[in-house]
């Protein structure tokens, strides 16, 4: 072999190095900042959970919050979890009729523009800041009617319409044309049909929906800052009066010079990013769970 | 899509004859003000925002934009010190979390060995989880500590000669906001992105390599082109959440005012600007020229709403071409 | 195809969820221990002690009050989201217009103080004036060995470090306090910055409340900052003495604050009860007065349908019991003629 010959062979060789090389630089980059990225959200994670649990006992859900104590007086946030509970429920109530007939009207009845024009206000809707909302239902109806759990529970549940729409728009949608074909072939009325035939198979991606609308707004801080915040420390399940909550108990125990304080909030925090881990966790299930039995109903 | 126009279509088609029934009257009146109440309420929230700025912007007019400072004794307000410090804020966590995201998302996607990719999975989505105040919990004790003892000083006497990294103070400050911020957007863009990846089509992906490329050069030829569309897109959504975030940054960012180079300083953002002095605004003034930063805040989340919708839409569009 | 019953049981859950609903609600309004008569109350954080403390006394679970800033109280009593509004620094004319018919009550008496946090200087050793509070304030002194300083503190080892400024963030009576005493004896503090419950702060890192500004300088080494005195005492930090125009380097005391509350003697007061005690001037009188000290109000609006209510608690706060019950939260007992003015403009309270 000659010489040019054997330099023909090489010179593929070294480009294929380097190649090779810049492929192993680029997987190693890759594992780094995966690396970098677990390290990362492992200490966020791991923070939250060692020193929630360290501080996790039942005083917290038995006890209430004593202003300015002197010594080892026993707390705990009870009339937070009572109000986070009485606020987050009524603002699923509120926003889950809202957004099942929105999901109808777009799916059943709307003509193309209207269905495109209220998909993008659901979208821009889903994009506003919490905080502006907070703001616009302070100017809505606090100002007017003084804070409340309702007030509060208002501006969850416009934080909370966009989801629960979405989800169950896209679950109506899968939802075969068949079967409500079939029904008004029968002579059943269109309105029997979408109450009675229709939605009774979406109620899996619903609740799904609605179950991660909750989890989404279980931690919202700043809407209630303007709505739900000149609370007092007994239990309360009025939701005619300001009800403390449990993210703004945590957010006002966070600024305090106090340790004992900064232990209860850490206790909090853990018991509401467990809570908001489950709720997201069953609606995954909930989902593949309604998207198995959809998939039997339309064989 | 196509299942939706299906649906539509077949079912609103009249069959002659057929009589409109009370019920779907009311059912189609009852769900169409629903509809309408979702459009009109995005109206309404858009109302009253511009409404409570009149007063300032009546005073100040689009000077307010540019004015820096905020002196509510003189009368003096102005959004520039806060739009300053959302966009380094909200850039400054893009940049830090994009490639990190990008990183996890190929890494699970292409190099993860099976059994590390649930854990890491579940990670993310546990991150995700997590509300704002409880990162801001973790910003104030454990982070602003952290930088302000260690990280600050290291990275002011080695890169000290730049201006961004001038003397540390304490541990509320842009910087440890710019961290807050780039924890709590990087699992939206890194789990988008994921999903992208995973749409990636095999065939594509085992062409490129039957071709002879190395890892790298399909993820870059064939992955990165097929996805870039959905990870703009996903990048512009983490912006938006970190431009909106409230909370998390006024717990850490040290309410300062001012426009400087030291990221090392303390600063504010529109959004937690509002919510430290909406309270508490001593005149009206100030209260209608908070409703003003709100204006510029709701401005922005639409105009990054619309961004991602037209990139989303041009990607599909250039996917639908390119797919066989 | 699912049956009719499905759509049967669809609304029998519909009905019982919101029958549910509806005895929850009804019930909700005969669980609360709340009765009618709460009152409702939110302001400043420097008189949130004495109102705990007032609370306890007074009858169990009838005051309910958010220590949100000087600032929101003001707000929160012109947009009427609470019964009464509590606040150290007296409205400001277009205030008082806003909020539209309202009567602010000095109804105790205390003081706001520099706190510190330097490594090697313990509590009470670090001396202050009015000047240099307000170089430091205004970002002109930027570490503690500043000659400026170590000029007010010689003997103590003062170390290179750098001051870390820590203000209020939300608006607050005791910024109206502390800037009000730095207008008074620094003419470049008062052209710049001027005195109010929020101000444009040259330098440092704001913290919400007095708990913010207590937490930020406990946790930050070098750090300098305002608090009411009651929370320096609480959290334990380091407090500095302030030379006050006789010369005299003081600290806050019952004795001290009622030493400048002299000041009502000599002055007449005005019929809106605006009251101002920082700065006493140079005569023997004031010679161990503290120059931060303040009174703290408590604003109602003069028709209120809680009027028996409020003037019914106000009366008590006034009072003898309750104003000695706060003596151990250093809060001085007012000056008799504070009390009579006080309780004449509660009498115009009606409903």
């Amino acid at each position: 072999m000659s010489a040019a010959d054997l330099s023909a062979l090489q010179r593929p060789n070294d480009r294929l190095r380097r190649r090779r090389v810049v492929n192993r630089g680029m997987e190693l980059l890759a594992w780094l900042a995966a690396a970098m990225a677990v390290a990362i959200l492992g200490i966020v994670v791991w923070s939250v959970a060692k020193r929630g649990a360290s501080q996790l006992n039942l005083d917290l859900l038995t006890k209430t919050p004593v202003s300015f104590a002197i010594g080892n007086v026993k707390q705990g946030l009870a009339n937070a979890f009572v109000g986070s509970l009485v606020i987050v429920g009524l603002a699923t109530a509120m926003a889950l009729p809202v957004g099942i007939l929105v999901a109808i009207y777009v799916n059943e009845f709307a003509p193309r523009a209207v269905r495109r024009g209220v998909g993008l206000a659901l979208d821009v809707l889903n994009g506003v800041p919490a905080i502006v909302i907070g703001i616009f239902v302070f100017g809505l109806l606090v100002v007017a009617h003084g804070q409340s759990a309702y007030a509060g529970a208002f501006a969850l549940a416009v934080l909370m319409l966009p989801l629960v729409a979405r989800a169950t728009i896209e679950v109506l949608a899968l939802v075969p044309s068949s079967l409500r074909e079939a029904s008004l072939g029968l002579g059943v009325p269109r309105w029997r049909t979408t109450l009675g035939i229709v939605l009774p198979q979406t109620v899996g991606g619903i609740v799904t929906g609605a179950v991660l609308a909750v989890a989404r707004v279980a931690g919202e801080t700043a809407p209630l800052l303007f709505t739900s915040s000149l609370v007092g420390t007994t239990v309360d399940w009025n939701p005619g009066h300001a009800l403390q909550t449990i993210p703004v108990a945590i957010f006002e125990l966070s600024e305090s010079p106090d340790p004992a304080d900064h232990a209860r909030a850490w206790a909090a925090a853990l018991v509401l990013l467990l809570f908001i881990l489950c709720t997201s966790l069953s609606a995954r299930w909930l989902a593949t769970r309604s998207r198995r039995k959809l998939g039997r109903a339309a064989r | 899509m196509s299942t939706l126009d299906a649906t539509g279509t077949a079912a609103r088609r009249p069959f002659s004859g057929r009589r409109v029934r009370p019920g779907d009257i009311v059912l189609q009146g009852v769900a169409g003000l629903a509809a309408l109440g979702a459009v009109v309420l995005l109206g309404l929230i858009a109302y009253k925002v511009v409404d409570g700025a009149r007063l300032s912007l009546s005073t100040f007019g689009l000077g307010f934009l540019t004015h820096v400072g905020w002196d509510t004794v003189h009368n003096s307000m102005g959004a520039a010190s806060f739009l300053f410090g959302t966009a380094v804020t909200s850039l400054g966590a893009l940049l830090l979390a994009t490639p990190l995201a990008l990183g996890i998302a190929l890494f699970l996607t292409e190099l993860a060995p099976g059994w590390i990719r649930g854990p890491v999975t579940a990670l993310v989505e546990t991150l995700a989880a997590i509300p704002s105040v409880v990162i801001g919990l973790w910003g104030i004790i454990v982070l602003g500590p952290l930088l302000r003892d260690h990280v600050m000083p290291a990275l002011h006497s080695g890169l000290g000669f730049i201006p961004l990294f001038g003397t540390p103070t304490t541990g509320s400050s842009i910087f440890t906001a710019i961290v807050v911020l780039t924890i709590m957007i990087l699992p939206i863009v890194s789990s988008i992105s994921r999903e992208l990846f995973l749409g990636v089509p095999t065939e594509l992906k085992e062409a490129a390599l039957g071709l002879g490329t190395t890892r790298w050069e399909m993820v870059r030829g064939v992955v990165f082109p097929y996805a870039r569309g959905g990870v703009a897109a996903a990048m512009i959504l983490g912006l938006g959440r970190a431009v909106g975030e409230a909370i998390a940054v006024t717990q850490v960012v040290g309410a300062g005012t001012g426009i400087g180079w030291n990221l090392f300083n303390p600063g504010d953002t529109l959004a937690s600007k509002i919510a430290e002095d909406y309270q508490g605004a001593p005149t009206i003034l100030e209260t209608s020229s908070l409703f003003y930063l709100a204006v510029i805040l709701l401005v922005f989340s639409l105009v990054v709403n619309v961004l991602a919708q037209v990139v989303v839409r041009r990607a599909a569009r250039r996917q639908g071409l390119a797919a066989p | 195809m699912p049956k009719n019953g499905m759509l049967t049981r669809i609304t029998l859950a519909l009905a019982a969820a919101a029958l549910l609903g509806a005895i929850a609600v009804t019930t909700a309004g005969a669980a609360g221990k709340r009765s009618a008569s709460t009152l409702k109350g939110a302001g400043s954080s420097l008189v949130a002690p004495a109102v705990a403390t007032w609370g306890e006394m007074y009858s169990a679970d009838s005051i309910q009050y958010s220590p949100i800033g000087s600032g929101g109280g003001i707000q929160s009593i012109s947009n009427r989201t609470v019964d009464f509004g509590a606040s150290d620094a007296p409205l400001t004319k277009s205030q008082g217009a806003d909020c539209n018919g309202c009567v602010q009550i000095p109804w105790a008496l205390t003081a706001t103080i520099p706190v510190y946090n330097i490594p090697g200087v313990a509590d009470h050793q670090l001396k202050l004036t009015g000047t240099v509070l307000a170089n430091i304030f205004l970002g002109n002194i930027k570490h503690w060995n500043d000659p400026a300083i170590k000029a007010l503190n010689k003997g103590l080892n003062l170390p290179n470090k750098s001051i870390t400024v820590v203000h209020r963030s939300d608006g607050s009576g005791d910024t109206y306090v502390f800037t009000n005493y730095l207008s008074k004896v620094n003419k470049a503090w008062k052209s710049k910055v001027g005195s109010s419950t929020t101000v444009s702060w040259p330098a440092g890192i704001g913290g919400k409340g007095n708990a913010g500004v207590a937490a930020a300088v406990k946790a930050n080494s070098g750090a300098i900052g305002y608090v009411s005195d009651f929370y320096a005492i609480q959290n334990h930090i380091a407090k500095a003495r302030v030379k006050n125009a006789a010369g005299q380097y003081v600290l806050p005391k019952i004795s001290s604050i009622e030493a400048a509350a002299q000041l009502v003697k000599s002055e007449k007061i005005p019929a809106n009860n605006k009251i101002s005690l920082t700065n006493p001037p140079k005569s023997q009188k004031y010679r161990n007065a503290w120059p931060l000290s303040t009174f703290t109000y408590v604003i109602v609006p003069q028709k209120t349908s809680k009027a028996a209510e409020l003037k019914a608690f106000i009366k008590f706060a006034l009072g003898s019991s309750a104003q000695n019950a706060i003596k151990k939260l250093v809060f001085a007992p007012m000056p008799a003629a504070v009390v009579k003015a006080a309780n004449k403009t509660l009498k115009s309270i009606h409903s």
